[in-house]
């Protein structure tokens, strides 16, 4: 998976006391090469325990104020400190109601739902739970959207650039970004709607009932196919290509659209 | 509070861990243990040093072979030393639902753990082979993709057992919470879309109206009947999996619908069935348990809800003309009247 948005360097905390593991390593790498800062919670000292490890997440929640925590369930092999993890959430929680986290359980939700720290969190806190397997794209991924902010630019590929903010679509050659002044109007608001689908999720597809706003007369599809036609006509000039039928945006069986990075 | 293998969790463990499922994970076990005693007994032959440089993973082929042979190991002997506790086995317990989950979550934990380092080594492998940027063997390749994607099917098989736990307890009742059942579904498909590509299918998911809003349900249970058709589709399609989210006045519904060969007419009853698994090839390696439709379908009932299944195998002249389609439809608000 390619990376998308970009980060801007915002601050991730790591609070795992197995972050030397490969399984953890493989995750701070993918967040390091997305443009986040991970920031590993490390208490030291000859018997660190679990709450060494929640003392040391609230000092460094204060110190560092991340954009987003993760967290592990498991502190240790004691059975004492086994939901370890449940407790440092509900003391980040208490502290900042709006900090996003995500926890790593075992399995997708787990028992942990019925506990009463989870009973607590209220609807408004954003706070997920992802299997510990998941693949490092998967963690940030979610990560990604726990924070919830829209990337100010979204990226197709390595060839296009959307700025959603100043409404403007750059093609970029050799680091350099040129704006493409074709894609303004309706054309700009299509290539939105399908950008922003691709970046919340690769495989979401852009239904017709959505586009129909984009379309005009009887045979609502056809008018959209041409509009569909065009803009991708419009994004094929600014880099000299032709994209086919199944290149950028691709129709779906009848169902709708769906944009794909094009392959250089 | 103990949390170790005594004779009340065990026994709690037998009552669900029939005959049949401990001789799976005792063969199952076997067999793993076979493969990694194989692979590093073979690795001189088809494995070679990548990298030189590092000494301390000369042969990844040995270590991994050494890695699946440990988790294989570790199935095989829990399977039967559970079996042979079974004689001492007391039914009916009244705090069966806490315990068992307790005990389950230590399991799940403790199994996992063979497969979470086999994973991270392969993951920090793959990243230092990309580093280097040299051409690496196909076999190795290969290697790393099948530990990466069996990774998903460990994750679904320990959940399909902590769900047979819980449908075993007559007294549980489903979990309602209001759930965004649209970010349910786009966790599914991001999770299964590396493994459909890994396999040159498309899969595409969708929700209509584009802001669903919650619905009032058990999301782990949403969750888990979705991820077993969902995988079920990323076996059995030709080239394309669709999973669509919709609702009515009453109810959402979820279409997990492929493009495979489907399911032959006289044997759609049966897809629900507990163990039911059309032997097809005694050539293939068999992957099917069996479990995952019945699990999933008495999990929906358990919702309020129902599982139904479509099929259309072609009949000779189109050759596209064949799919299998699952939807599950779940009340909007399963919540108890009085609570609304
Ligand atoms: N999408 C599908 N297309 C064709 N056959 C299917 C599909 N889903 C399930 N089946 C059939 O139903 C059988 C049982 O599936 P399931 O209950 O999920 O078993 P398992 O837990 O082994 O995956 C499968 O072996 C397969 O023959
Ligand atoms: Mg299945």
């Amino acid at each position: 998976m390619t990376s998308k948005g970009i980060s801007n360097g915002q601050k991730i905390l790591i609070v795992d006391d197995e972050h030397m593991s490969d399984l953890m390593r493989s995750v701070l790498r993918r967040l390091e090469t997305d443009g986040f800062r991970p920031i590993v919670v490390a208490p030291e000292g000859p018997h660190v325990g679990g709450d060494d490890y929640e003392a040391q997440t609230l000092f460094a929640m204060e110190e560092e104020r991340p954009a987003a925590v993760l967290l592990d369930v498991r502190f240790g092999e004691y059975d004492t400190d086994r939901f370890k993890g449940l407790s440092i959430l509900k003391k980040i929680v208490e502290r900042d109601s709006s900090m996003p986290v995500l926890m790593f359980t075992q399995y997708a939700q787990g028992p942990y739902r019925d506990t009463a720290v989870t009973a607590s969190l209220g609807a408004s806190s954003s706070v997920d739970f992802i299997d510990k397997l998941a693949s490092p794209e998967e963690v940030v991924l979610r990560l990604r959207r726990l924070i919830g902010t829209a990337p100010e630019t979204i990226r197709i590929g390595s060839l296009f650039e959307i700025d959603a903010e100043n409404a403007a679509v750059y093609v970029i050659e050799d680091g350099k970004r040129d704006l493409i002044r074709e894609m303004q109007g309706m054309k700009l608001e299509i290539l939105s709607e399908l950008a922003a689908a691709y970046f919340r999720s690769e495989g979401e597809l852009v239904p017709f009932s959505r586009l129909e706003r984009f379309s005009e007369g009887d045979d609502s599809r056809a008018s959209l196919r041409v509009r569909i036609r065009e803009l991708k006509v419009s994004l094929g000039n600014a880099v000299s290509r032709d994209f086919g039928a199944t290149e950028l945006i691709i129709n779906i069986r009848n169902r709708g659209y769906r944009l794909v990075p094009p392959v250089e | 509070m103990n949390y170790g293998i005594d004779r009340t969790t065990a026994a709690i463990w037998i009552k669900f861990l029939n005959n049949r499922l401990l001789k799976y994970l005792r063969k199952g076990g076997a067999v793993l243990a076979a493969i990694g005693l194989v692979l590093v007994l073979l690795s001189p032959v088809i494995g070679e040093p990548i990298s030189p440089g590092s000494l301390w993973w000369i042969e990844p082929v040995a270590y991994i072979g050494a890695g699946v042979f440990f988790l294989g190991a570790i199935a095989a002997f829990v399977s039967v030393q559970l079996a042979s506790r079974r004689q001492g086995q007391n039914g009916g317990d009244r705090s069966w639902s806490r315990v068992t989950q307790d005990y389950f979550d230590t399991f799940a934990h403790d199994m996992g753990r063979p497969l979470r380092r086999i994973l991270g080594k392969q993951r920090e492998v793959r990243a230092l082979l990309g580093e280097t940027g040299e051409a690496t063997p196909r076999m190795v390749t290969e290697l790393l993709d099948e530990i990466e994607q069996q990774a998903p099917n460990f994750r679904l098989m320990i959940e399909n057992v902590r769900v047979l736990v819980d449908l075993e307890d007559e007294h549980a009742r489903p979990a309602v919470e209001p759930v965004d059942a649209a970010a349910v579904i786009r966790n599914i498909a991001d999770r299964y879309l590396p493994i459909a590509r890994e396999r040159d299918l498309e899969l595409v998911w969708w929700c209509e109206p584009a802001e669903f809003g919650l619905v009032y349900g058990d999301a782990s249970a949403l969750d888990h009947v979705v991820t077993n058709l969902v995988d079920n589709a990323t076996k059995f399609a030709a080239e394309q999996i669709e999973i669509r989210l919709t609702r009515n006045d009453s109810h959402f519904l979820i279409r997990v619908w492929d493009d495979g060969l489907g399911i032959a007419e006289s044997h759609l009853v049966h897809v629900f069935d507990r163990g039911w698994t059309p032997e097809l090839s005694a050539r293939r390696e068999k992957q099917s348990s069996g479990l995952g439709l019945y699990i999933a379908s008495s999990l929906s009932e358990r919702c309020g809800g129902d599982l139904l299944v479509e099929s259309k195998q072609s009949t000779g002249g189109d050759l596209n003309e064949h799919h299998a389609a699952f939807t599950l439809s779940l009340p909007l608000d399963n919540r108890p009247t009085a609570a609304r």
